[in-house]
């Protein structure tokens, strides 16, 4: 037995820090202050970070190899980190709202945990407690709001929809298990006969689905919008960048080691998700008019565009999927706390709302400019190198329909990103400059907070700096992809 | 194939003639003179007070969830006292940290006053 604990220490480290924030709180007698609680859990992030970089290249497994402890793994965790932290600080207006701001910190904190757990799980046993260890604390801060009708419908549906996919999975786990007769993915992988087999095929489809899930894929992805608007908004950017990220961490490192493609060909059922995915995303977000379901389509819509890459099925596959992952969590990141910032002042979520914004706060007009670009995939922003990857990694597998179906799609998203900034830039009420009747412009002079500025601030910087290191960033992904593509 | 399963379908015939013949039987003879003690519930608890589908207090529920923490921890408890001999400090360790883990998660529930019934 291998009780290495050394290699589970930044979990340990995010646990602990998410215990002592619930503990302490509810041992001071008037509460602990949103600074101080900042404080314990940007310090467990931080002794998390740093734990999880001396675990670099150590490449091994633990935990009789249900846990791996490899590049990839590292990748992720380092990412949910920095995620989490810029959610953490992007939350303070609505920490300092709400009640229970400590145990809001410490299910973020486990969330985050989880997440962590997924990216390393190497068994299906640890997959699927991992899976159930974020579901779970993601269910209860989708339904922060006890009082609120739409935030509770949110966390109902989360958690009702995630307990039937959780089903979903586990059946297709308990094929594979019956199948193998393992339940590590690489002795999977050496127990999987060659030659097409029905019992087979459903455990792939309901491992697929399960993720799918997870990933909010077409079809899988109804909960995505009703979720999207009702959780709390720092919530639902956790939500689309983190928990996506971890699904796909998962999925890639599922299909790459217990399912090589030598042996069961996934690529056309996955490429069939990804268009699929794609295509209902951006056409119904062409139609929203309020800004969060509009960018939940969205999200759904990026996240077919990572399936192309995970349908490449190859190391530069699995390097691209990596890439955009990163991309994408800066990106939305951006977006949705440039939305936190513009709902602190306007209390609105209707796109019409963000008419003349640039008059009343530039500084937000631009960020969201950035990130929605980025979105779209418009050069010189880090969306376009990340999708430039992703397609190439899908043409160098002969997957070219696939590839015109994501560059239309991308041509498509255009126009609802594109409708944004033009209200933002051009419209005011009465077109031109905004007048007196114009909802930004009637209000006071309240200003983001400085942990939203912060926050907003870096992932714009984020935006930026892995566009135009692109190069760079992609070379580390494609090492770390080293450790789990074949 | 069909065939072997005869002597099951015989006795699914034979058990149900069974059990209800002499259930027929009594209900045809048997003299009926019902009174209130005759028709009150036989061995089924203290009857009920009062209707039964009532709103009651959702601190019922905290209660179960804390019993629940208890019971898992008496599970898991039992096998690992079994055979704790054989299987070293580690094990002594990991059951300390299950129970603090535990502990915790009862410190803060009771701090945050669900033993309190108000």
């Amino acid at each position: 037995m291998n009780f290495n604990l050394v290699l589970l220490m930044p979990e340990i480290a995010l646990t602990s820090a998410a215990g002592l924030a619930i503990l302490v709180d509810a041992f001071s007698p008037r509460g602990l202050s949103r600074r101080f609680l900042l404080w314990i859990a940007g310090g467990g992030i931080a002794i998390s970070a740093a734990l999880a970089l001396r675990l670099l290249g150590t490449n091994t497994s633990a935990f009789n190899g249900a846990i791996a402890v490899d590049d990839y793994a590292v990748f992720f965790k380092l990412l949910f980190l920095a995620a989490t932290l810029l959610v953490l600080l992007a939350a303070d207006t609505f920490m300092e709202e709400t009640r229970h701001r400590a145990e809001f910190v410490g299910l973020l904190l486990l969330a985050t945990t989880g997440l962590m757990l997924l990216a390393a799980a190497m068994d299906l046993i640890t997959l699927y407690i991992s899976i159930e260890i974020s579901s779970l604390s993601i269910a209860f801060l989708s339904a922060w709001d006890k009082r609120g009708l739409r935030s509770t419908e949110a966390g109902l549906k989360y958690f009702l929809l995630s307990a039937m996919s959780s089903a979903v999975l586990l059946y297709g786990m308990a094929l594979l298990y019956g199948l193998t007769g393992h339940t590590r993915l690489d002795l999977i992988a050496t127990q999987i006969g060659q030659g097409p087999n029905a019992a087979l095929f459903l455990a792939l489809a309901m491992l697929l689905a399960g993720f799918g899930f997870k990933v909010s894929a077409v079809p899988f992805q109804m909960w995505t919008p009703d979720v999207y608007e009702g959780a709390p908004l720092p919530i639902t950017a956790f939500l689309s960048v983190a928990s996506k990220a971890a699904g796909f961490a998962a999925t890639v490192r599922v299909l790459q080691i217990a399912l090589p493609t030598s042996q069961t060909d996934w690529t056309v059922l996955v490429a069939a998700l990804a268009a699929a995915t794609m295509t209902v995303g951006n056409i119904v977000a062409l139609v929203q008019t309020n800004m969060k379901r509009m960018l939940a389509y969205s999200s759904i819509a990026q996240a077919g565009y990572v399936l192309v890459g995970v349908a490449a099925a190859s190391q530069l596959g699995v390097s691209a999927v990596m890439f955009y992952l990163l991309a994408y969590t800066a990106t939305n990141l951006a977006a949705f706390i440039a939305c936190i910032a513009i709902f602190n002042l306007t209390d609105s979520e209707q796109i019409g709302d963000l008419r003349g914004l640039r008059w009343r706060s530039p500084w937000l007009a631009f960020a969201l400019a950035v990130s929605l670009l980025s979105l779209a995939g418009l050069p010189p922003f880090v969306g376009f190198f990340a999708k430039l990857y992703v397609f190439w990694a899908a043409a160098d597998r002969g997957l070219l329909w696939l590839v015109l179906v994501g560059v239309v799609n991308s041509a498509v998203s255009l126009y609802y990103y594109a409708q944004v900034i033009h209200d933002m830039y051009i419209t005011g009420i009465g077109g031109g400059e905004p007048g007196v009747g114009d909802p930004v412009t009637t209000l006071g002079p309240r200003r983001p907070s400085p942990g939203l500025s912060t926050a907003l601030t870096l992932a714009v910087i984020g935006v930026l700096v892995f566009g135009v290191l692109s190069g760079f960033f992609f070379g580390i992904g494609d090492v770390a992809a080293r450790t789990v593509a074949r | 194939m069909v065939a072997s399963f005869g002597p099951i379908a015989m006795a699914v015939v034979i058990a149900t003639i069974f059990g209800l013949l002499p259930l027929g039987i009594s209900r045809l003879v048997a003299p009926r003179k019902p009174d209130s003690v005759k028709n009150a519930p036989y061995e089924c608890g203290v009857e009920t007070i009062g209707p039964t589908m009532i709103q009651f207090k959702n601190h019922f529920y905290l209660y179960a969830l804390i019993f629940v923490i208890f019971d898992v921890e008496a599970v898991f408890l039992f096998p690992w006292a079994v055979i704790f001999s054989q299987l070293g400090t580690l094990a002594l360790v990991e059951m300390f940290v299950f129970v603090g883990l535990l502990l915790v998660g009862y410190a803060y529930a009771w701090r945050k006053g669900a033993l309190d019934w108000v």
